[in-house]
């Protein structure tokens, strides 16, 4: 009976995200929201576990208001959450995300077969956690499977490349990512999301991990896409659409 | 002085990414090595487009995948301390260069769209918020990594006769060997179409309310004298269209002369892909699509009006 | 002051958001225009633990608090006000009134598949003479040894064709006058209880509403909701709760407004702009937002006030009247911003302007709730 760990973030639903004056983002009036592709990462742990038994265990890092991340996470299906929070855990570096992790996965989860991450978490698709987390714990990965399945100790799973699918295997414990064609999430039903407040949940605390280190990478910027491309907006009445094909053509790319 | 590093997994990303390379060098002088499979295949062009060097890497056993060379490079990468180290932005590519950085202990900018030096920093942009933000990064640590998003830098123009030092990296040492293996490969079904080839690309994304509806797409598509492709929910979650026209990030990039995505919300995921089209033009109702944000011209409004209407201007 | 809903009733409303845009905007139109009962996403909402969000668990309900049903009830009705509304008096009347005065064994048989969502309810009160004038209804209900007899014809009953369990109200002794009607649970195929004529209505459509007609109908003494004598009384406290459902259902119809003219006005370009930058259409907009935000309020409070064990029954009013007349107000200024498209069948605003019509008639009308709140305010 595998015992799984998912990882997963509550990040800024882009939806709401609006262009402000002068180039910048308006993050004034955004909402957050459990990562689109952690959704498909715990759908999968939660399907493996239904299959085969087990355990499934749920881990992020974020401000202590990621708190309602984890109970979404948490009525997905999952039976325990570990919730590393802290107030500086704000756009962390992914090697510092990793580092705590990492520490969190070896010091306060006790053993496990799998790991789960998403592809990428849906603010900063960076991409990384999945493969830097399995480096830090020295594990096998294997990223953007399509299809995933446990036997006796070994992982088999599809990935898709460009202009391939492999098929591959991997022993045990090992750490995948899954692409969101791997599964169809489910919607919470209203039980289990009252169920999610009464699961455990460990809250570690910075002072409970060891250092990460500083971070690698510093952002200098995040401002409004489109700077180069300055779009030019027609209606959608006759005239306009004429208005569009004309200027298609006089950018030479329309015969 | 720079150093650079470049990982080739095929042809065309390589020769982008040396395009890339001969940018960067040529501005603070430098080396660019090319590390590439044991087999050393098309080296010569490597020299061409602008390598110093080749590094071949070692063979593997059966079975074993290309991220199996991890351990080998970070090896020499610790060892010989390179600047810069450039992988393409493909599946295996965004696998490898955050299990690199890891092992190196350095920063890592993933899907690379600028570059550009900044005093004696590296500058680099990438889109999030699923395209709706561009963030700039800076590098605090060395090696400076990347991944770089396909078709976004231009091949360089080769030289003839230009030559590059060749040497192999050592074996995988014991205890280095991963465990996974590759069991079975299958190539993707190769479509008489080619939409890498395209003047004229149109995509067709979730706007779309039903499979039918993309018979309007096609219609649009052949008025223009464009191929159709798809967004990544239409071939891999409702699988109205092949894998094989999914434009993006693990689908194909494209470099057309007009793109027109049509119910395209404009996610990063997709827009990578056709991030190199001369002119990027979109139809969709939300005035907020992030889509419209990286157009040169689009049409706010719903598709099921603007197609029909752009048909009949275009049959005119 | 708190006007935060918990964690959890923004997760359960953030979850029946994208249960609406995956299983009923996609038919939401077909539905309407078919008048049909859509069996499968009451079977979806069923499995998802829709149908009994404020009924504790020992009675196969989610155990939540209202407000959270009020919440899902809102989504609903932002995407179909008539499956919105089949829900809220499924659980609203039909459910509470069992959970509130049913005994244990009432209960046990009868609210827990309700609860469960494997049954519908349906609440049948009104006659052909008796609408806001609950005291002139005729239908009458005689002991005969252990069961009661019931005759008499309602009408305008929301669920009668396609309801499981029916609380049925008739009266024991009419000269009690108030304190003379009963209520009963009548299962689906009791003898002598049959749907009559279906109604073709101009709005909530795919609501199956019908008359009821009872010609002998022998009920068992058992099934006596409460106490001989307290119908009227369990028809007030129902409607109480009933009302705020219709409440929310109005704010969701609202909100939906909102949305198609915010997303139509910034399309629509007339005399060289989007007609969100006219003038007389954004303050159309800011209308409407401001008064969906009140409408929100009224309705939250309502509902929180019964969470909170108060009387509740003219917020209840105030929230059902402000926020229906407010519904039927900014549809049809939805349609004048869409102009001759909002006027055609497949815009969303035409479906919204007729479904908001019946928010300020059923459950009491806009004139009803007047009464209760004047009667409130000048006791």
């Amino acid at each position: 009976m595998p015992h799984i760990v998912v990882c997963f973030k509550w990040v800024i639903d882009e939806t709401y995200l609006r262009r402000a004056p002068g180039g910048g983002l308006d993050f004034s009036s955004v909402d957050y929201k459990l990562s689109d592709y952690d959704r498909n990462a715990i759908e999968e742990a939660v399907r493996i576990r239904t299959a085969l038994g087990g355990t499934v265990a749920g881990i992020t890092v974020g401000p202590p208001e990621a708190a309602k991340g984890v109970k979404d996470a948490l009525s997905r299906g999952m039976d325990a959450g570990v919730f590393i929070a802290d107030p500086a855990f704000v756009d962390l570096d992914p090697s510092q995300t990793v580092s705590l992790i990492a520490q969190a996965v070896r010091n306060h989860v006790g053993p496990f077969d799998l790991i789960i991450c998403g592809e990428g978490s849906g603010d900063l698709y960076a991409q990384q956690v999945g493969p830097r987390l399995a480096e830090a714990l020295g594990i096998d990965c294997v990223a953007f499977a399509t299809q995933i399945s446990l036997e006796g100790g070994t992982l088999t799973a599809q990935r898709r490349l460009e202009g391939v699918i492999e098929v591959v295997t991997a022993p045990l414990p090992a750490l995948v990512t899954v692409l969101p064609e791997i599964n169809t999430p489910r919607i919470p039903g209203v039980k289990d999301t009252l169920m999610a407040g009464k699961k455990p949940v460990r809250t570690l605390a910075k002072g409970d991990l060891g250092a990460t280190g500083g971070p690698r990478l510093q952002t200098l910027a995040v401002r409004a896409a489109a700077m180069e491309r300055a779009c030019e907006k027609f209606g959608v009445e006759e005239a306009e659409v004429i208005r569009f094909v004309d200027a298609l053509k006089k950018r030479g790319v329309l015969a | 002085m720079a150093v650079l590093w470049i990982f080739s997994e095929t042809t065309t990303s390589t020769k982008e990414l040396l395009g890339l390379g001969r940018e960067l060098i040529s501005a603070v002088g430098g080396s660019i090595t090319v590390l590439m499979g044991p087999d050393g295949e098309g080296r010569e062009e490597w020299a061409a487009y602008g390598a110093d060097e080749i590094i071949l890497l070692p063979p593997l056993a059966d079975g074993l995948a290309m991220e199996a060379h991890i351990p080998v490079i970070a090896a020499a990468a610790a060892e010989e301390k390179p600047d810069i180290i450039l992988l393409p932005a493909t599946a295996r590519g965004r696998e490898m260069a955050p299990r690199l950085a890891q092992r190196l202990d350095t920063g890592l900018c993933s899907n690379c769209v600028a570059v550009r030096w900044s005093g004696g920093d590296i500058e680099m942009d990438r889109v999030v918020y699923g395209g709706a933000a561009i963030q700039t990064v800076k590098f605090l640590t060395r090696p400076v990594m990347a991944t770089v998003a396909p078709k976004t830098f231009s091949p360089p123009v080769p030289e003839e006769g230009r030559s590059a030092r060749l040497r192999e990296l050592p074996p995988l040492a014991a205890g280095t060997v991963p465990g996974v293996r590759i069991v079975e490969k299958r190539e993707k079904r190769r479509l008489a179409r080619d939409l890498t080839q395209a003047k004229v690309v149109v995509a067709a994304g979730r706007g779309l309310e039903k499979k039918e509806d993309l018979a309007l797409v096609e219609e649009f598509a052949s008025l223009v004298g464009g191929e159709v492709g798809c967004t990544r929910p239409l071939s891999e979650e409702l699988h109205w269209l092949p894998t094989e026209l999914c434009i993006g990030l693990s689908g194909v990039s494209v470099k057309p002369d007009l793109y027109i995505g049509v119910g395209v919300s404009g996610q990063v995921q997709h827009m990578t892909g056709v991030r190199g089209a001369k002119v990027i033009a979109a139809v969709n109702r939300d005035e907020n699509a992030p889509i419209f944000a990286q157009a040169d011209l689009g049409i706010v409004g719903d598709l099921y009006e603007a197609l029909p209407k752009l048909i009949t201007a275009l049959k005119k | 002051m708190d006007f935060k809903l918990t964690e959890e009733q923004e997760l359960i409303k953030k979850n029946m958001r994208e249960f609406c845009e995956k299983y009923v905007d996609p038919i939401a139109a077909e539905i309407d225009e078919n008048s049909r009962h859509p069996a499968e996403v009451f079977q979806k909402l069923a499995e998802g633990d829709w149908m009994g969000i404020p009924i504790p668990a020992q009675y196969g309900g989610s155990g939540a608090d209202y407000l959270t049903h009020i919440c899902a009830v809102e989504e609903l009705a932002r995407s179909c006000a008539s499956t919105g509304f089949t829900v809220s008096i499924h659980v609203g009347i039909a459910s509470m009134l069992i959970l509130l005065f049913g005994n244990e064994e009432q209960k046990k048989t009868f609210l827990v598949p309700l609860a469960k969502g494997e049954k519908l309810g349906a609440f049948v009160l009104t006659e052909p003479g008796a609408g806001t004038d609950v005291m002139a209804a005729t239908t009458t209900a005689v002991l005969d040894g252990d069961h009661y007899v019931i005759n008499g014809t309602k009408t305008f009953t929301s669920n009668g064709p396609t309801g499981d369990t029916y609380l049925v109200f008739a009266w024991t002794d009419k000269a009690a006058g108030r304190k003379g009607m009963s209520a009963f649970i009548v299962p689906r195929g009791t003898p002598g209880m049959t749907a009559g004529n279906h109604f073709a209505k101009m709005g909530l459509r795919s609501s199956q509403t019908s008359e009821m007609l009872f010609k002998d109908c022998r009920v068992p003494k058992a099934n006596l909701l409460g106490k001989e004598g307290n119908g009227l009384a369990m028809a007030m406290t129902g409607f109480d709760h009933g009302r705020t459902g219709i409440a929310a259902q109005a704010v969701g119809i609202i909100q939906a407004a909102l949305e198609e003219s915010v997303r139509y006005a910034k399309e629509r370009v007339q005399f060289g702009q989007p007609i969100a930058r006219h003038q007389a259409i954004a303050w159309m907009i800011a209308d409407m937002a401001t008064d969906l935000n009140a409408a929100r309020f009224l309705t939250y409070h309502a509902a929180w006030l019964k969470d909170q064990g108060q009387p509740f029954s003219k917020e209840a009013s105030m929230a059902k009247l402000f926020a229906s007349e407010k519904a039927m107000h900014h549809t049809i200024k939805a349609v004048q911003i869409q102009g001759g498209y909002g006027y055609c069948k497949g815009a969303k605003v035409e479906r919204l302007m007729r479904d908001a019509k019946i928010t300020e008639i059923y459950e009491g009308t806009s004139e009803a709730q007047r009464m209760v709140i004047s009667g409130n305010v000048l006791r």
